[in-house]
Formats: C-alpha cells, sequence, structure tokens
C-alpha cells in the first residue's frame, strides 16, 4: 500500500519544535559513561561491552565501576607498551542483538585489538560466534552459562566460573548440610537461567537428589506469587534460584507473601549475590536474610589485593563491591598484562598472550587453559545480618550456617 | 482448590492495575482514534514522579497519586498541544510514527536524568500479609487495586454522566457532527487525551510500592495495553476495564497451572484469537 508523500513529513509542526525534538533525540542517544573521548592519540583504545541501560543495569554499573578503578590504576603504573589506555564502552541495554552491533562497532569502526564483555550469559554467547569470525580476542568477566565456551573457539577467555561449577558447588554443601533430598529449580527463561538450571538438573540427580519441580519465568514481571505457589504445593526441601536482581527482590518478597518455607533458599549467584540485594533501597532488604548462594568472590576472600580493591572501591563509591566489579577489575587488569607481553596491541598476539599469561589478581590466580577457560573456585555464602558471608567450604568459611525461619517467626 | 482460587486472586489484583493502565489507553484511541505508543512511557514518567514525591515529598505513592495525576495530566495537555494536535488528520501510520517518537524522547529523557540504573520503594506495606479464609492478601497489592478500582469507577461515572463525558461520547461517535453541533472538539480531545495519560501514570504510581521503575519499564505495560483494549473492544472504557481484569487472571492461572514462562504467549494468543474471532473484541459492537 503506498502512503501519501505529504503524510511522510510531519505536518504543520513550527521548524523550531521539530529542531528541539531532534535535539532531545540526540541528546538521548548519547549513552554515559566512561569512554575514548578523553584520551591522546596515542593511547591504546580497549573496547567494552556491557548493561549500562535496561534490566541489567546494575551489573553494568558494577562492570563500568571495576573497569574504571582497573583503568586508574594501569594508567597511574604507565599504561601498557608506554603508552595510556583508554575504554572504548558500548551499552548493550541488556539485548544481545545490541551486543553485536557493538562488536561490529568496536571491531570494524573503532579498531580495537580486544574486547571484554558482556555482562549477561544471553548477550555474551551472542558475541561469540562474530568475534571467532572477526578473529579479535574476546574476554568475558562475568558469563556463567557453560554454553558459551562450548564453541571452542580460539579467540574466547573466561574468567568466571561456570553453571556447573556453581551447581556442582551448591550439591557439595547440600550433602554436608542435611543431605535433602528434594530440590526445585526456578529459573529464569534466558540463557543464564537455563544454563544454570541444566546444570544443577544433571548435578542434583547424579547425587541422588530429587528435582520435584522446575519453573522458568521470565524477568521483570510484579507477580511471581502463582508459580511460587506451584513450587509450594511440591513441598521442595531446598529452593535453587537463577536468577537476576530485580527478580530475585521480587521472588523474595513473594517468598514471604505465599509463606513458602525451604530448609535453604539457595541460588546460583547473580541477583542473590549482588551487593545490592540484602539492602533496602536496592534490593530485597530484611527479606533477602538467610538466602544461600554459590558466589564468585567476596571481600574477605584470601586473594593479595582483594582487601584493597575492597577499600578503594569503598572510598570511591561508598558501597562494597559484590563479585561482579571485581571480575571486570581483574579482567582489565589481565588483559593489559596479555598487552604488554604481547609487546603489540593486535589482535593475534594478544591471543597468544592471553593463552600464556599468569597473574595474581584479587579475583584469585588467574591462567586461561587451553580452552580458554579460567578454573576459579567457587565460594557458598549466606546473607546473615544484610552481608554476603563465606560459610563454605569450611577451610575458607567465617561464618556457621543459620537455619532458615519459617516466615511467620521472621 | 484453594491455591487455584489464590491465584486467580492474584490475577485479580494485578487485573485492577492493568483496567486502570488500560482504560486510559481505550480513551485516547476512543476519542480521538489515535494509538498511543506512548502510553507506556507515560507509565514510566508516573512511577518517577511517584518516586521523587515519595523519596523527596515523603508522600506515600497511595496519596502521592494525586499529585501525579496532575502532573500527567498537564504533561499531557502539553503533548497534545504542542504534538498530537497537529497529526490529528493525518494518517495512521504518521500517528503511530509521532507517538513512538514521543515515547523515545522520553525514555531517552529519562535515561539522561535518571541514569539508566532501577529505582524502587520497599515499603514496608509490600511485605505486610493478611489471611483471610485460607487466601492471602498482600496488603500493598490490596491497596494498589482498591485506588485503581475506584478511580477508574470515577473515570467511567465522569464518561457515562458528565457533560465532559457526553461530549467525549459525541466527539467519539463522529468528530465532524459533533463539531458541527457546537462541541470544542479540540479542546475535547485534549481533555481525553490529558485523562488517558494521567490513568497511566496513576497505574504507575500504584504499582510502584510493589515494583521497581527503570526507564524502559513500560514496555510491557504497552503491550499488555494493546492487548486490553483489543480484548475489551477497541475504544471501549468498560470494555478495557473487563479486558485488564480479564488478562490479569489469565497471566495468574497461566503461571499457577502451566508456566509463568507461558504468560506472555497466552496473553499474545488471547490477543490474536480475539482479532480472529471476534475483531470488534469481546464486548465491542460491531463497527458501524
Amino acid at each position: 500500500m503506498a502512503l501519501p508523500h505529504r503524510s511522510l513529513a510531519l505536518p504543520r509542526l513550527p521548524l523550531t519544535l521539530r529542531a528541539a525534538l531532534s535535539l532531545l533525540a540526540l541528546a538521548a542517544a548519547c549513552r554515559r559513561g566512561p569512554d575514548a573521548r578523553d584520551s591522546g592519540p596515542g593511547a591504546v583504545r580497549i573496547g567494552v561491552i556491557t548493561a549500562i541501560t535496561g534490566t541489567q543495569a546494575a551489573f553494568g554499573q558494577a562492570h563500568q565501576r571495576g573497569y574504571a578503578l582497573a583503568l586508574e590504576e594501569i594508567n597511574a603504573q604507565g599504561g601498557v607498551l608506554g603508552r595510556p589506555m583508554s575504554l572504548d564502552t558500548y551499552d548493550d541495554q541488556s539485548k544481545p542483538d545490541i551486543a553485536l552491533q557493538g562488536a561490529s562497532k568496536l571491531v570494524d569502526q573503532d579498531h580495537v585489538p580486544v574486547v571484554l564483555g558482556s555482562y549477561s550469559s544471553e548477550s555474551s554467547l551472542a558475541l561469540v560466534p562474530t568475534m571467532t569470525r572477526k578473529q579479535v580476542p574476546l574476554v568475558m568477566p562475568t558469563a556463567t552459562a557453560d554454553n558459551v565456551m562450548e564453541q571452542k573457539s580460539a579467540w574466547v577467555f573466561r574468567l568466571c566460573a561456570g553453571s556447573g561449577d556453581y551447581a556442582a558447588a551448591m550439591v557439595g554443601f547440600l550433602k554436608s548440610h542435611g543431605a535433602p533430598r528434594t530440590l526445585a529449580i526456578i529459573h529464569e527463561d534466558t540463557n543464564f537461567g537455563q544454563s544454570n538450571a541444566a546444570a544443577m538438573r544433571k548435578a542434583a540427580t547424579a547425587s541422588g537428589m530429587m528435582i520435584v519441580d522446575e519453573e522458568s519465568y521470565g524477568a521483570g514481571s510484579p507477580s511471581y506469587s502463582p508459580m511460587l505457589q506451584r513450587v509450594k504445593a511440591k513441598g521442595p526441601e531446598i529452593l535453587y534460584f537463577a536468577s537476576y536482581l530485580l527478580d530475585a527482590t521480587t521472588l523474595m518478597r513473594q517468598s514471604r507473601q505465599v509463606d513458602i518455607n525451604p530448609r535453604f533458599f539457595t541460588a546460583a549467584g547473580t541477583g542473590f549475590s549482588a551487593a545490592e540485594f540484602p539492602t533496602d533501597d536496592k534490593g530485597a532488604g530484611k527479606d533477602a536474610e538467610y538466602t544461600i548462594a554459590a558466589s564468585q568472590w567476596v571481600p574477605q576472600v584470601k586473594w593479595p589485593g582483594s582487601k584493597e580493591f575492597d577499600e578503594k572501591f569503598v572510598a570511591k563509591y561508598g558501597v562494597h563491591p559484590g563479585y561482579h566489579a571485581v571480575q571486570a577489575y581483574a579482567a582489565l587488569k589481565v588483559t593489559a598484562e596479555a598487552i604488554n607481553q604481547a609487546k603489540v596491541a593486535e589482535p593475534a598476539a594478544i591471543r597468544d598472550s592471553l593463552r600464556r599469561v599468569h597473574l595474581e589478581s584479587a579475583f584469585g590466580p588467574i591462567h586461561f587453559a587451553e580452552n580458554g577457560q579460567n578454573p576459579h573456585p567457587v565460594v557458598i555464602t549466606q546473607v546473615q545480618k544484610g552481608k554476603h558471608v563465606v560459610v563454605w567450604p569450611e577451610d575458607i568459611a567465617v561464618a556457621l550456617v543459620l537455619d532458615t525461619p519459617p516466615w511467620s517467626a521472621r | 482448590m484453594g491455591a487455584i482460587l489464590q491465584a486467580i486472586l492474584t490475577g485479580l489484583l494485578t487485573g485492577g492495575l492493568y483496567a486502570l493502565i488500560g482504560m486510559g489507553l481505550a480513551l485516547v484511541f476512543g476519542v480521538m482514534r489515535v494509538v498511543n505508543f506512548a502510553h507506556g512511557a507515560f507509565l514510566m514518567a508516573g512511577m518517577y514522579v511517584a518516586y521523587f514525591v515519595a523519596t523527596g515529598l515523603h508522600v506515600s505513592p497511595y496519596a502521592g497519586f494525586l499529585l501525579v495525576m496532575l502532573v500527567l495530566f498537564v504533561l499531557g495537555l502539553m503533548t497534545y498541544a504542542l504534538l498530537i494536535k497537529h497529526v490529528m488528520s493525518a494518517s495512521h501510520s504518521m500517528q503511530i510514527l509521532l507517538t513512538a517518537g514521543v515515547s523515545y524522547v522520553l525514555i531517552g529523557l529519562a535515561q539522561l536524568v535518571f541514569g539508566a540504573d532501577y529505582r524502587q520503594l520497599n515499603l514496608p506495606i509490600a511485605s505486610q500479609n493478611d489471611s483471610i479464609a485460607g487466601l492471602t492478601f498482600n496488603r500493598a497489592y490490596v491497596v494498589s487495586f482498591l485506588i485503581a478500582a475506584g478511580v477508574s469507577t470515577t473515570l467511567y461515572l465522569v464518561v457515562a454522566r458528565t457533560e465532559i463525558g457526553r461530549a467525549m461520547r459525541a466527539v467519539a461517535q463522529n468528530r465532524a457532527v459533533a463539531g458541527l453541533m457546537g462541541i470544542r472538539v479540540e479542546r475535547v480531545s485534549a481533555i481525553a487525551f490529558a485523562i488517558g495519560i494521567a490513568c497511566a501514570g496513576i497505574g504507575g504510581a500504584l504499582l510502584l510500592p510493589v515494583f521497581y521503575t527503570y526507564p524502559t519499564v513500560g514496555e510491557p505495560f504497552q503491550i499488555r495495553s494493546f492487548v486490553i483494549v483489543v480484548l475489551g473492544g477497541m475504544g471501549s472504557i468498560e470494555g478495557a476495564a473487563v479486558g485488564g481484569v480479564l488478562l490479569g487472571v489469565a497471566e495468574g492461572l497461566t503461571a499457577y497451572l502451566w508456566s509463568d514462562s507461558y504468560s506472555q504467549v497466552v496473553n499474545f494468543a488471547l490477543f490474536l484469537l480475539v482479532l480472529l474471532v471476534r475483531p470488534s473484541g469481546l464486548f465491542g459492537r460491531s463497527a458501524a
């Protein structure tokens, strides 16, 4: 159907108004965040993709803060290859298709030699084939879904532990804490949730536990109570969540409403491990208390530099960092180290250097195995008095596990 | 059985909010024949206004919604006078482009001014539950529902019983003839548009105690509003009220009986089914 040509122009809008609207739209299109604009021509530009806007913005902010601290330190120590380092940040808006656009923009237009990102497993998975085709190394700080490593790309490196590690650690913890027999899995329905649910299904079944219910949900809904009622009716001893932050908050509030009382509320890190989760203004507040999560890092771990990282972070941002921030921090540190060892900021040289690099970081020792995976240990934390404290494994635990009281007794 | 009743109850309480939001879109479409793609963005604006009224003035959204209503009403009047008025006689695609543009500008402004980070209130009432006859009532949801029901009823009475309501219905029936009969069509349209926007804003304010806000929070509600308006018969506000409640119950029941992930699938299945079988909506009369 052909539209009359006349109708395609904005009729009768005053010119000034049209100009003002275009300006507004233009201003809105400019994203916030550290970028490369203030760097000199000699700077080494590194590509970063993360979720600055959208539902995962809290994690994107943690990334940005971690990157910013690492960048400060790297540049204070002389940068890389004797030149300052700068970040070229692209916002994936918490969406995988936008992450892909970011990869094209950063590699084809800005010619960065290495890209760090993205935040979510969904966005990171989308990047793997593209970065492999473009032959530029991709360093993943936080994507836990194990399928991001399954394509066996020579260009992909992952710092964090994956969904299989989370499930194994949680099953290990549960075995030493009453060996429960029944479990329900509740997961958000994108790559992160699906992958962590599949990993837990496998690990729990292998250890003799029975999965009595498995629920998938869409993040960003105001009401999960009908789903939680279903779970309650199945009477599982343990709940295992794979959730981002906003849904984790709603889920715990409505667990109180539905009055579901498992022996433990457990989770695959992420929302339940976020620094914001136990707070009132950004998370579930007191409803987060007693929840247990597989986690990658807490400020109290023994690795050299983690205490200093925590102190610097608190001094700069006024809050303690969650593991997402330190992963971004360490990812940039190890990338800088690799570039220095490569002696040239070229994709293939950086890739070869990433394969060899060893770094003692605040996030623990980093060395990528043959498949690009950094073997990273998982700890189990519990929210106690508004803080994430390590409760397992025993050799590094700082507190005993507290029993979860029923909602009526809280 | 009790659990199914509980799922229906939960759906009813959310549905009350959907109803109010949907009625706003239905009013705008009914009176002006403009499909407002910025409805969700105005809902987001309402949530931010409610948030700042709560944190800045220490007025809970349960009273603050009145202020939100005023602010959004004025915002609606301004949007009408500056933009919508100029495309009233243009094609539908033109109007859709314009309202979609308004939506992008609002979302972009929110990102610039407030940042992408989400905000929530975490009022104590959101964690308070009452148990009556084996059913659990979350107080925040109940209060939001009651206010939404009150506002919806008021809106219905305004449209059905008052002079301005009669004028709106006249404009909805036939714009040209209404003008000839001495109705100030432009003024009536402006008021209808502003009331529609205010409904979205109040809906946002009432959602805030049980939800959170961020610049793109309105997107799913935009889509739900379309489903509601189609369910209720394009442009009928009573129909939209029933459509909203039905949608809430359908979501609750789907999540309970099947899976939360499928509740959106059921929404769209309903949407398509109604369009196929009863294009005039469940409660609409066939288009004249």
